[in-house]
């Protein structure tokens, strides 16, 4: 039988098929590099901690001094069958707890403000001149964290240590995390704004952007019912675009936990010590290992760059389970909304 | 409604009053929340100038044509070799990290089932959280020893993919999500396939939102420093093609290197660095910005 | 799509104009940020005279060396000499370029245009948190006459936070001249600093001159290529008391003398340190700056350049235009000729 001619809604359909199965066949590809990063990244640091893990036990995380040991000295130190310079003894409480209080000081005040600002593009901010006032928001994510550090070097520290700190210890010095004012401004202060600047607009460029694919006709309801504009945003619009925010404060977060250059900057990398309030140096996990990595270079028995890693490891751990944790409290609203 | 009308009666005072109190509540709250909003929005640009102010005014005091010309050495220079640099390393990063971000996102969305679709939602949200030095770190032993690849171009751009990749994968995801249903429904009642309704109806509409998180990593790329320091290198010299075995020089280098040298030229050649990589990023944003109103002027009967 | 256009040409512009860029010889130099500077001085004015491509980068002393024993970069930068455990089994030469020195800057509001005297003892006392003030006895004592102009104010002893040969120098200072010290923390660039509620970290030496300059009553210790920046910001030196008993200030003559106390002592490997040396003007602080370099590079005309360009270093490169601009002084001749002679067995 001669072949017969295929119509021309025949091949566009046997065109348009191939090309589905190729789609779905690469967008899965993709995704399987995507985890297989991840992956790379978590057996990366898990293999090349594991002489720091078993040479620091649970000692890390109960530790406050960072002691790289004398390394000009002679013998080595073993403990959990790896060798360490003598005196040796990696604790991380200090950059564990500066992660974990600067991100959720800096989430906490960037992400009330990333939802007002995201409300303010939307709905106020004139036709004319939507574009340039989210090219400028934007325009603060693409800031380079050195000039952010610089930023705060040059005009964020100096003026928390010479007006912010003698103001707040004047009138609120009995809050305890005011203290006394600050002896520099370096510390959890600084820190915490300049990581609440960095993530806002993150959260406010993504917010500003959903709001504006929302559909109108909600909001519209709701006026229709009697709520003035602002209850009609706050009661209507921000819960049904929860999943979203979720989304993009959890992509800020990351950013907050795992900034380095700003935060190395001005953190005042305390060693050994907790901070005692807000003008208290601390150093984050991200700072610590930019400024330890040189130094943990001249340990001749490697020890100190594996316990480096194993700080990073700890960070990806507690990245994983904040993740999981918001998670579970957002299913959990979900699942009280709906039952209610 | 909000008059005070105080009459007779016990009772029927203290119901205006309640009355009053409730209108005069309600109103203030009503305005206090936008006057907030507005504070909020107005104070968040005062940062943004006061930050720009302080790199222009150290910065473009420096930048001279010159600037464009002679590569940076000794402890100043021009920035040539650093420009070119940046520009290689962020377009190579671009590229590698829309084919995995736009694929990966696209799956997420459209074929993914449940459980591997939050699985990997949640390793991206990890990666995310991954400091940029331990990015770096990782491409130095894997890229720069293992591989063998020395300072080169390919593992400065595969460092910044990793720190690109979270956003350019959630955002295509979310873009994606909030396409309408009845849009895409329209399109499965008029006969056409999954492949049909995603190129022809989601992805044009998803597009600029998709493009915001695009620009927002190549901002966040652009101006990474650790991640490069281990896997790019430096190099006084302007870069070569070569895609391995030749350090690439970038800007954030200049910024964060020449900051702490103690002669102000290199101070002066810092803050040039800073304001030209500023500027650099105002310039992608608003070419890019315009490109995709012209492109949301073609959609804009359908969106809302 | 116009977008994609610009970015091809682009890369089509970068790749024709470095097409002749693969004619010289490549070497990379990384590491301490102290000889960064003085790098930057010599690398212009040597590539333009010979053929050849220098890269100068700033990373610190660790990273220096151990991607000079790595291989990925020929020229390793370090302000510390390999202690024999970092050596290990490894060959690898350490080649004196230069002396540095490193000074002790004070904020005391009315004492920072008078130097005031410090000793190995007190100062470890400030750093471990045993000396709390400004007026204690035991700065008194030292200090004669100003000391009672010394304030009854807590003391903010700065560190570096990096990893730094700053620190290593430093504390070998406290190491060397307080037993106490000895048997604590010892010395290193990264030690474990006693927790003193008020002391803070800081980065680099630029953050440590704004360190101190923010901070009122603070006191730190500086490299002193950046003594005119100090001047600047309006900061105090102090004298600082040597092995001889005798307060000296980082003065060019204290220096050499300091340097020339260590001369004869200094073995072949040029290993050594010249902290705390012997002789009555000797500032106590100073320390060669080393280039680590492997003798085994990955080929001839590799290793002929980083010969060629280390002899110049030790030679040429010793001219006071070039030192002045960083406070370093030039190395004495007996150890030029040491260094030399280590420059020799750099083959491959």
């Amino acid at each position: 039988m001669a072949t017969v001619a295929l119509s021309g809604a025949e091949k566009r359909r046997s065109r348009v098929a191939v090309l589905d199965i190729g789609l779905r066949y690469g967008t899965t590809a993709m995704a399987l590099v995507t985890a297989t990063i991840v992956f790379l990244i978590a057996t990366f640091l898990i293999v090349y901690s594991w002489p720091a893990i078993a040479f620091n036990g649970f000692g890390i995380l109960t530790h406050l001094e960072w002691n790289l040991g004398n390394q000009y000295g002679t013998g080595v130190e073993h403990r959990g069958g790896f060798t360490g310079s003598p005196g040796a003894s990696f604790g991380a409480v200090v950059f564990i707890a500066g992660t974990i209080i600067s991100s959720a000081f800096a989430m906490a005040i960037a992400t009330p403000l990333a939802i007002l600002v995201a409300i303010a593009m939307h709905y106020q901010v004139p036709r004319r001149l939507k574009t340039p006032v989210n090219t400028l928001v934007e325009l603060m994510a693409g800031v380079p964290s050195v000039v952010y550090g610089l930023w705060g070097i040059g005009v964020l520290v100096p003026w928390i240590s010479s007006s912010v700190g003698p103001f707040l210890a004047a009138h609120i010095s009995w809050l305890s995390i005011i203290g006394s004012g600050s002896a520099s401004g370096n510390g959890l202060l600084a820190t915490s704004f300049i990581l609440s600047v960095m993530v806002f607009p993150i959260m406010a460029a993504t917010m500003r952007d959903v709001l504006s694919t929302f559909p109108k006709i909600v909001f519209e309801g709701a006026i229709g019912l009697g709520a003035t504009p602002w209850q009609a945003v706050t009661t209507m619009v921000l819960p049904a675009i929860r999943t979203q925010m979720f989304a993009a404060a959890m992509l800020a977060l990351g950013r907050a936990i795992g900034e380095t250059m700003a935060v190395l900057m001005v953190c005042g990398s305390a060693l050994n010590q907790l901070p005692q309030n807000v003008f208290a140096p601390i150093n984050t996990i991200a700072a610590v290992i930019v400024s330890q990595l040189d130094s943990a270079l001249t340990d001749p028995t490697g020890m100190a760059e594996r316990s480096l890693s194993e700080l990073a490891l700890i960070l990806f751990a507690i990245t994983l389970s904040v993740n999981l944790i918001a998670r579970v409290i957002m299913r959990g609203g979900d699942r009280v909304k709906r039952t209610a | 409604m909000n008059e005070v009308t105080m009459s007779g009666s016990p009772v029927e005072t203290a119901g205006a009053r309640v009355m009053t109190r409730g209108s005069v509540l309600v109103t203030i709250r009503r305005n206090v929340g936008w006057g907030v909003s507005a504070l909020a929005l107005c104070s968040t640009l005062a940062i943004l100038l006061a930050i720009f102010w302080f790199v222009l005014s150290r910065g473009l005091p420096a930048l001279k044509p010159t600037l464009f010309t002679t590569v940076t050495s000794g402890i100043a220079g021009g920035l040539e070799n650093a420009i070119l640099g940046t520009l290689m390393l962020v377009t190579f990063a671009v590229v590698i990290v829309s084919i995995i971000g736009f694929g990966t996102g696209i799956w997420l969305s459209s074929y993914a089932s449940p459980k591997p679709r939050e699985l990997v939602r949640l390793l991206t949200d990890v990666l995310a959280g991954v400091p940029s030095v331990v990015v770096g770190y990782f491409g130095y032993i894997l890229l720069v020893k293992m591989a063998g690849w020395q300072f080169s171009l390919a593992g400065g751009a595969i460092a910044l993919t990793i720190i690109m990749l979270p956003y350019v994968v959630r955002g295509t995801d979310l873009a994606l999500e909030s396409v309408p249903r009845e849009l895409k429904e329209g399109g499965f009642a008029l006969g056409a396939t999954y492949t049909t309704v995603l190129m022809t109806v989601s992805w044009p509409y998803a597009l600029p939102s998709v493009f915001t998180m695009l620009l927002l990593a190549t901002g966040i790329a652009l101006g990474e420093t650790a991640p490069l320091i281990y896997t790019a290198g430096w190099s006084n010299y302007l870069p070569t093609a070569h895609l391995t075995h030749s350090p690439v020089p970038y800007l954030t280098y200049v910024i964060w290197t020449f900051i702490s040298q103690p002669f102000a030229e290199s101070h002066a050649l810092a803050y040039a660095a800073a304001a030209l990589l500023m500027l650099m990023i105002v310039v992608t944003n608003v070419f890019a910005r315009s490109w995709l109103e012209s492109l949301a002027r073609k959609q804009r009967g359908e969106r809302a | 799509m116009k977008p994609l256009r610009i970015i091809f040409a682009l890369i089509a512009f970068s790749i024709t104009t470095t097409a002749a860029a693969f004619a010289a010889a490549e070497l990379l130099e990384t590491g301490s940020s102290l000889v960064y500077p003085l790098m930057n001085l010599w690398v212009p004015v040597y590539t333009k005279a010979h053929d050849v491509k220098i890269t100068t980068q700033s990373t610190g002393s660790g990273t220096g060396i151990s991607q000079a024993v790595a291989g990925v970069a020929q020229i390793g930068a370090s302000d510390a000499y390999m202690s024999d455990s970092q050596l290990g089994s490894t060959h690898m030469l350490n080649i004196p370029l230069a002396i540095s020195a490193q000074q002790i800057n004070y904020n005391v509001p009315g004492l920072n245009d008078v130097h005031l005297n410090l000793s190995g003892p007190v100062l470890a006392g400030i750093y471990d948190g045993s000396i709390h003030f400004w007026d204690d006895a035991k700065i008194k004592a030292i200090n004669g006459s100003l000391g009672s102009k010394l304030p009854h104010e807590a003391i903010i002893p700065i560190h570096r936070a990096d990893g730094s040969g700053d620190t290593f120098i430093f504390t070998q200072y406290l190491t060397f001249s307080t037993p106490s010290w000895k048997s604590g923390p010892a010395y290193g660039t990264t030690i474990n600093w006693p927790a003193v509620p008020n002391a803070v970290g800081a980065n680099g030496n630029p953050g440590m001159v704004q360190a101190c300059q923010g901070a009122k009553y603070s006191i730190a210790y500086i490299g002193v290529s950046f003594l005119d920046q100090t001047n600047q910001a309006g900061l105090g030196y102090a004298a600082l008391q040597n092995a001889a008993g005798k307060f000296v200030l980082p003065t060019e003559s204290n220096i050499v003398a300091g340097a020339a106390a260590k001369d004869k002592e200094t073995p072949k490997d040029e290993r050594i340190s010249l902290i705390y040396g012997l002789g009555a003007n000797s500032y106590p602080i100073i320390n060669y700056e080393y280039a680590i370099v492997n003798p085994k590079q990955k080929d001839a005309a590799t290793a002929s350049e980083v010969k060629n360009f280390l002899t110049w270093a030790v030679t040429g490169g010793q001219a006071k235009t070039f030192l002045d601009k960083v406070h370093f002084i030039a190395l004495p001749p007996s150890i030029v000729s040491l260094s030399k002679a280590q420059i020799a067995e750099i083959g491959s």
